[in-house]
Parts: structure tokens; sequence; C-alpha cells
């Protein structure tokens, strides 16, 4: 357990990794939005998508953490459980942080009529638009599903190499495009609108919190065999 | 001391189109430094992967510290494998590398790696991306002889260091071993620069240990003997020949078995001169021996067309 814990307080050495450069990201996102929002002479709501920024940067952290961290911590005799666990533990931890951050900017936004200016940084019409828990439940799912994405592939990407990313890639986009093709052939597609439309953010989260146990528990699986 | 804490049983690791560890056993004593020698891709890195649980065997069993590594952190708590090509985390600089040693191993001694940082000159909050080979292999051997695990592996630490910081390496680590011993297992194929180091030697050639003995016995295993070439064949005969080099009438030939005091007066006698074989060459000569045919038939071939040579 304690090696857990220390798995997530080493990567944390280095603040920037996990809290210097996601908080900067997001600052620089969200300034940017502002002044562009203040340059729009308009005097309503005006919505940008800025706010996903940090998210690719999750992206890139799941990929390193696989790629750069992992082999680290294989130098240290870490066991990969213990890797694994502390690793995505901290994860948590951060993509909780930064959902606390959404909604705190969410609410001052609201309070002020989008910073005085109209500007909806925080506030994403359906996806802000249940009760605060939705909104929450929403946004961390976002940001563990973009870090878990970016593990798993480099999981593939470190057992099967380039080959292997290669074939999962082209089979995942092979099996949907099958699936849309089942569909459309089945003339099933209506279905598949009205069950979107009934879709709640809330649902949405909770089907991709799914996907996100499905690939971190596969990420395990493969880890548990990853060499450096 | 004779605790064995590294054990290996019948180790097989097959890669696609090579072998890279063919039944492999081994056995390593507490409190001890080996040395793993052999050439490049002969092997070093893959068996010390695989008994770290870096890596995992085709077939065959590694126990350490009587049981496997794999998952097991009891194991894993007493063990430090910097590999050569060690990766680090993407915006690490070496004292942050130098912490998380600190955060896993209960008998780091900050100290002792600033010390060494000091010693190796190594700028310690630059960038582990932006260093030189020299310098990235110096954040290895820090974090291997700072963490002071009870098995430490050292794989070719010195690659792209200097001389003298080899030198430093070198003497750090004695000292360092003398104060805390632990079990040292350190790759090589600089093997003159490291023989006085070494307690124990193992080598291994194409995944195969060739030569597992203590350094003491190996020292005056084997001998070279020069002279006038008939004189010393004559003297000889019917000895395991390593190797044979002629020059004009001269022959300068090295045998894998050690002369009596007997046999060396006869030696001086004879006008012929005895020389010590470094560890390296007899290394150098045991491997280059087994890349031919084999055994003494290949080895009377090379000396028949070494006479011929000499004689024409």
């Amino acid at each position: 357990m304690s090696r857990t814990v220390a798995v997530a307080r080493m990567q944390l050495i280095n603040k920037w990794t996990y809290i210097g450069w996601p908080l900067t990201i997001l600052a620089a996102s969200f300034l940017m939005s502002l002044a562009i929002f203040a340059l729009i002479p308009v005097q309503e709501g005006k919505y940008g998508g800025g706010s996903q920024a940090p998210m690719w940067y999750f992206l890139v952290l799941g990929i390193q953490s696989m790629t750069l961290v992992f082999p680290f911590s294989q130098g240290l005799s870490i066991s990969r459980k213990a890797f694994y666990l502390g690793t995505l533990g901290l994860f948590s931890l951060i993509a909780l942080g930064m959902t606390g951050l959404y909604l705190l900017g969410g609410v001052i936004e609201r309070a002020t009529t989008g910073w005085g200016v109209y500007g909806y940084f925080f506030n994403i019409p359906w996806v802000t638009d249940g009760p605060w828990y939705s909104t929450a439940a929403f946004f961390f799912v976002v940001m563990m599903f973009m870090f878990i994405i970016g593990f798993w592939f480099a999981t593939i990407f470190k057992r099967w190499g380039t080959s292997g990313t290669l074939v999962s890639t082209l089979g995942t986009s092979v099996a949907l495009i099958g699936l849309a093709a089942l569909t459309t052939l089945l003339g099933w597609w209506g279905y598949v609108g009205s069950w979107f439309a009934q879709q709640s953010p809330l649902s949405i989260s909770g089907w991709a919190a799914l996907l996100c146990v499905l690939l971190a528990a596969g990420s395990y699986a493969t880890l548990r065999r990853a060499t450096p | 001391m004779n605790d064995t804490i590294v054990e290996a049983r019948n180790l097989i690791k097959h890669y696609k189109d090579l072998n890279a560890l063919d039944n492999v056993n081994l056995s390593l004593s507490a409190n001890r430094i080996y040395g793993l020698l052999g050439r490049n891709g002969a092997g070093k890195t893959t068996l010390m992967s695989i008994l770290t649980a870096q890596a995992f065997a085709t077939s065959g069993e590694a126990l350490v510290f009587g049981a496997s590594a794999y998952e097991n952190e009891a194991v894993l708590s007493r063990i430090c494998f910097i590999r050569e090509s060690q990766k680090y985390p993407d915006d690490f600089q070496p004292q942050h590398a130098f912490r998380s040693a600190a955060l896993f191993y209960k008998n780091w001694d900050q100290a002792f790696a600033d010390r060494l940082a000091e010693d190796f000159q190594l700028p310690i909050k630059r960038r582990i991306k932006k260093l030189s080979r020299g310098q990235l292999s110096a954040v290895g051997v820090i974090i291997g002889l700072a963490s002071r695990a009870e098995l430490t592996f050292f794989d070719e630490p010195y690659l792209g260091l200097d001389a003298v910081a080899r030198q430093l390496f070198y003497d750090r680590l004695v000292e360092d071993y003398a104060e805390h011993p632990r079990t040292i297992i350190l790759s090589s194929h600089l093997i003159d620069e490291v023989a006085n180091l070494l307690e124990h030697v193992v080598v291994i050639d194409r995944g195969r240990i060739i030569m597992d003995a203590d350094a003491d016995d190996i020292r005056g295993s084997a001998v070279t003997v020069s002279g006038s070439a008939e004189t010393v064949d004559a003297f000889l005969l019917g000895r395991k020949i390593l190797h044979r080099e002629t020059l004009g009438s001269l022959a300068s030939v090295t045998v894998d078995e050690s002369l009596g005091s007997r046999e060396r007066a006869e030696a001086q006698e004879l006008g012929l001169e005895l020389s010590p074989v470094s560890l390296q060459q007899l290394v150098v000569r045991k491997t280059m021996a087994g890349v031919g045919s084999t055994g003494v038939g290949s080895d009377t071939g090379d000396f028949a067309d070494d006479t011929l040579e000499a004689r024409r």
C-alpha cells in the first residue's frame, strides 16, 4: 500500500507534470476565450469549446505514464500493480480537483453573467444544464476517459509494438464501421437517434464510466505482462 | 557467507529468431561483487531483466531471495536495476529521479547521492532529456550506488563516461561496498577496467554461461608460453590450447591450464618465457574458442595453419 502511495507521490515530485501544466493550459485557454468573447460585440450568451483544452493534455499524460513513467518505475523495482494503482489513483485525484475547479468556474460564470462579457467558458449547453452532480460526473468521467484511453493505447503499444497498435486501432474502426453498416441495413438509425435523444449528461457519463472501467481493466491485464 | 540470494534454473528466453538465454543455471551468493561479462548481445541485459522480473523467461525459474521477484514487493524492494537504456519521466531532472528513488529504497543515502552528483559534475537541475550520454549514465550510477539495495545491478554503467568518471565510479563502488556490503552485479565488456573489483566472474556468450568462477581461481588459471615455436609446441604437447600466435620462428601460445612449479622450472630451463593472462585476454580467447567449430579439433587445425604460415 505504501508503495502505491509512493508511486503517486513520485509523480508529484515535479509539480508541473500533473498540476502546473493542466492549470497553465486551463488558464491560457480561459484568458484567450475571454479575450475573444470580449471582442464579439453581442449582448447574448457566447459559448466556446476552450474548456476542453486540458483534456488533450490528459491524453498525453496517459500515454507518457505508460511509455516513460512505467519503465522508470521498473528501474526502481516497483511492482506493476503498485505502479498501476498509484498512477490511476493519482490521476483520479487530479481529475477530481479539476472537476471542482470547473464547477466553481461555472458558478462564478453564471453569477457574473459570463464574466461581464456574456462569455461562457465553463458552462456548455446540454452538458451543464442538469444539476451540479450531473455536470461534475460528466467532467470527471471525460477527464478519466482521456487519460485511460491514452494509457490503454500506450499499453497496447508497449506490449505489441507498432503492429499491435495498428491492428487494435484498425480493428476498432472496422468494428465501428461494421456496426454502422449493420444499423443502416436493419434500418435502426431511428432507434439509435431516439436513444441518444433520451440520454442525459448523467446517463452518458454512466456509459462512459463503464467504458473507462473496461479499458482500465484491459490495460491492467496487458500491463501485467508488459516489459519496460 | 554462502547464502544464495540469486538462483537461475534452466532459464531459457526465446525470441523470434534467437535464443537470448539458452538454459542458464546460475547461483549467486550474498555480499559479493560479481562481474557479468560478455559481448554485446550475449544475453547480459536479458538475464538481469528476467532476474528482476522486468522481463519474462520463456521457461525456467529465477529466484531472488528465495522467491520469484514478479509482483513480489518483499523481493522487489531489495533490488535496484537501472538499465543502460533507462527511461525517465518526461519532465524529470536528475534531482527528481533521486527523490523518487528515496521514496522506494529504505537505505537511500541522499548525502551520498549529492556527493556523487558533485563528483560526476552532474547538472541535477537540467532535464534528463537534455543530458549527454555520460551524464545519463551518471544518473543511473548514482541511483544504483545511493539506493544501497541488497541486490544492485549495474548495466554497462560506464557508457559515455570519461576515464576520470569511470575511475570515480569504481572507487566509490569499492569504498561504499566496504562500508555497506551488498551483492553487486556489474555487467561490462570493459573487462580489464573492472577486473580488479570483481570477486566472482560469470561470462555469458550467445545465451550460455561459458565461465562461472571465483576471480582468484581464474587468476593464474591460464598462462601464455612464448619462445621458439618448436620448443613451445613440444613443451605444450597435449595441453588445452586457447590461442596461438606466431611471429617468424617465435610462437606465443596461451593454454587454459595452470603450470606447476616443476613445469615452470622446466620451462625456464628450456628458455621459454611465461606470462600471466589478463582476465580480458582469457574471456576474449574463451569466447573466440566458442565461435570456431568447437573443441580441440579446431585448435589443432589453427595450429597447423599457423605452423604452415610461419614456415613460409
